[in-house]
């Protein structure tokens, strides 16, 4: 790892620590993510190196942080560590977010920015989706930006199995459930690739309101924040529902007018988030179906 | 997720199967390995190349290794050895570099070798300790840059028969479909140790093992399914024709020379095996030279080339 300089800490990732740091050759700018690798007598496991290579073919999408290089070096004792090199950007949806919610200039996001963004969201998340990835942690500190040239690009991708995602991070800090599917909180086993489109919905949600939509500290208040306001799901509007692992007897809510969630948000930015919000699963859009969506009808395409 | 060849990107999705098809063309040529043919021929990377393959093949065949496999492995071998700057002249190289690619190739297939591997090992008077087969494992991967989802001639087959139905054969499981699938993919398989095919992309070889394929089973067929085919944003037809006869060549020299192997085998086999012993036979050797030539004149460069650490496994 002499080939690059750090430079500091920009975060722990959900696998492990993140690094902004200078390839020394070039003076290029990279983000470092750190990542122990468990071997055993077989070497490599097999999980990761499934999962680092799918990685490896993700990311040449657009809209997919790319990979740079995968080092495998030994630490000072002897353990093997493995560094995905990515490309750095200086900021996220997270980080943006608040930049417009609190400081010296609060401000809405402007509603070209939110389409453009979702748009590059929904690209990414069906770029995985056909390739049989789940992300599985969609979340706006998942979602960096390059803000000079508006673009968007997933991060922490694809290693939802080779490392199984932790209930607390290295810092401890909880793993936020605000965007985690009602089916997953229920205790699903069967996610499909709609565990992701409810995580984007919330994102849509958020970037509007510049606050989450769930705002939950639990898995149960996460599910009251979700049943307050889409109303307590029943059988007729997601069958199987009340069979599922986790599934309690919780209080009758009556669906709100998700528009007063929302109220910036014109009718087809309504329509799509509706759609993605749909509790019954197989009911909900695919990130496909989605880039094909009327409120993109006003975006240009060209650009990307 | 273990690793499908015909499919390396989707799992479950048969839906979505073709929406990966772009981004197999546009990474296709990361898992080349035609710089191989930019050597001279007496470089010992042809005769590491040569033996390891060999040896492959006469795994494939004892144990009787799930051919994918066999393939990805020997897709390793050449990708690593398309990489390297010099190496030894020695035994052991090959030796070492099939078995960490068996060993990889199998943790891809989600498979378990390790039986194999020793028998092999001890059949061909060879043993490495685990340890060092686990530096050579990460070794390659570092060379590969973990891109070890290969993307081969099978990733694109399922696309090229798509172009080639017509309208009243919309049925995947047609049996005409089923045995160009079956007749191509054999082809895939044999044509792998042909250095010469080296310089095309997977998919030109995917598309040209189709199309002979056609030629075998329904030659009047040929044009209008070269056509479908040619028409494809992503084929370039010159090139496509030029594998074709490439291959047809390799055929018909290896129906010729191996007429008595495919027969004793029962399979089809229309391409001469390597011999076993590392000796190769005249074929391999006129087509290793012409594609040599051919290469220099063309001035391809090598890519960045990782120095192969020989001090680092060499303690076996």
């Amino acid at each position: 790892m002499e080939k690059y300089e750090k430079l500091e800490k920009v975060g722990e990732g959900t696998y492990g620590k993140v690094y902004k740091a200078k390839e020394k050759a070039t003076g290029l700018v990279v983000a470092l993510k750190k990542t122990r690798l468990e071997m055993d007598e077989e070497g490599v496991p097999p999980t990761a190196l499934r999962e680092v290579s799918l990685l490896q073919m993700l990311s040449q999408s657009l809209y997919v942080v790319r990979l740079l290089c995968v080092e495998h070096v030994d630490n000072k004792s002897g353990k093997p560590l493995l560094y995905l090199v990515f490309e750095y950007l200086d900021t996220d949806l997270k980080k943006f977010i608040d930049s417009h919610r609190k400081g010296p200039n609060p401000r809405p996001l402007p509603p070209q920015l939110i389409q453009s963004f979702l748009y590059q969201l929904c690209k990414g998340v069906s770029h995985c989706h056909s390739h049989g990835v789940l992300h599985r942690d969609l979340k706006p500190q998942n979602l960096l930006l390059d803000k000079e040239k508006g673009i968007l690009k997933i991060a922490d991708l694809g290693l939802g199995r080779a490392f199984t995602v932790p209930l607390k991070s290295y810092t401890h800090e909880i793993v936020t459930l605000w965007y985690r599917a009602p089916e997953v909180l229920l205790g699903s086993t069967h996610y499909s690739t709609a565990v992701d489109i409810w995580s984007v919905g919330c994102i849509f949600a958020e970037m509007v309101r510049r606050q989450a939509l769930f705002p939950g500290d639990s898995e149960f208040q996460q599910l009251l924040h979700i049943f307050r306001l889409l109303g307590t799901p029943t059988e007729k509007d997601w069958p199987g529902v009340s069979s599922l692992r986790d599934w309690h007897v919780y209080p009758q809510w009556e669906p709100q007018n998700l528009a007063r969630a929302v109220p910036s948000l014109e009718s087809d930015g309504l329509d799509l988030l509706t759609k993605m919000l749909k509790y019954d699963p197989a009911d909900r859009i695919s990130a496909k179906a989605a880039l094909d969506h009327p409120y993109f009808d006003s975006l240009d395409k060209s650009q990307f | 997720m273990e690793l499908d060849l015909q499919n390396p990107l989707t799992t479950s999705y048969e839906d979505l199967q073709y929406d990966g098809v772009p981004s197999l063309f546009s990474n296709e040529s990361d898992h080349m390995s035609s710089s191989l043919l930019s050597f001279d021929s007496s470089d010992s990377r042809f005769s590491i190349r040569r033996s390891a393959v060999a040896l492959l093949s006469h795994a494939k065949f004892s144990y009787n290794l799930d051919p994918f496999l066999v393939y990805l492995s020997v897709n390793y071998v050449d990708r690593f050895l398309s990489k390297q700057r010099t190496l030894e002249k020695k035994p052991w190289i090959a030796q070492i570099l099939v078995v960490a690619s068996l060993s990889l190739a199998a943790k891809m297939r989600n498979s378990d070798l390790s039986l194999p591997i020793s028998d092999l090992q001890r059949e061909e008077g060879f043993e490495f300790e685990s340890q060092s087969v686990r530096r050579m494992e990460t070794i390659l991967l570092s060379t590969l840059q973990w891109r070890m989802r290969s993307i081969t001639p099978f990733s694109f087959l399922q696309y090229f028969i798509s172009l080639i139905k017509t309208d009243n054969d919309d049925d995947d499981d047609s049996s005409l479909t089923q045995c160009l699938n079956r007749r191509a993919s054999d082809l895939i398989f044999n044509v792998q140790h042909e250095m010469e095919l080296l310089e095309y992309k997977p998919s030109i070889i995917s598309a040209s093992a189709l199309l002979c394929a056609v030629h075998g089973l329904t030659p009047l067929m040929f044009s209008s399914c070269e056509e479908a085919i040619s028409s494809s944003e992503y084929v370039n037809r010159g090139v496509l024709l030029e594998c074709v006869g490439a291959m047809q060549e390799i055929t018909r020299e290896g129906y010729e020379q191996s007429s008595v192997q495919a027969s004793a085998s029962g399979t089809v086999t229309p391409i001469s095996v390597f011999d076993w012993q590392g000796t190769s036979t005249v074929s391999e050797e006129g087509t290793t030279d012409n594609s040599v030539k051919r290469r220099r004149l063309n001035g391809s460069s090598i890519c960045d080339s990782i120095t192969f650490q020989i001090s680092q496994i060499q303690r076996c």
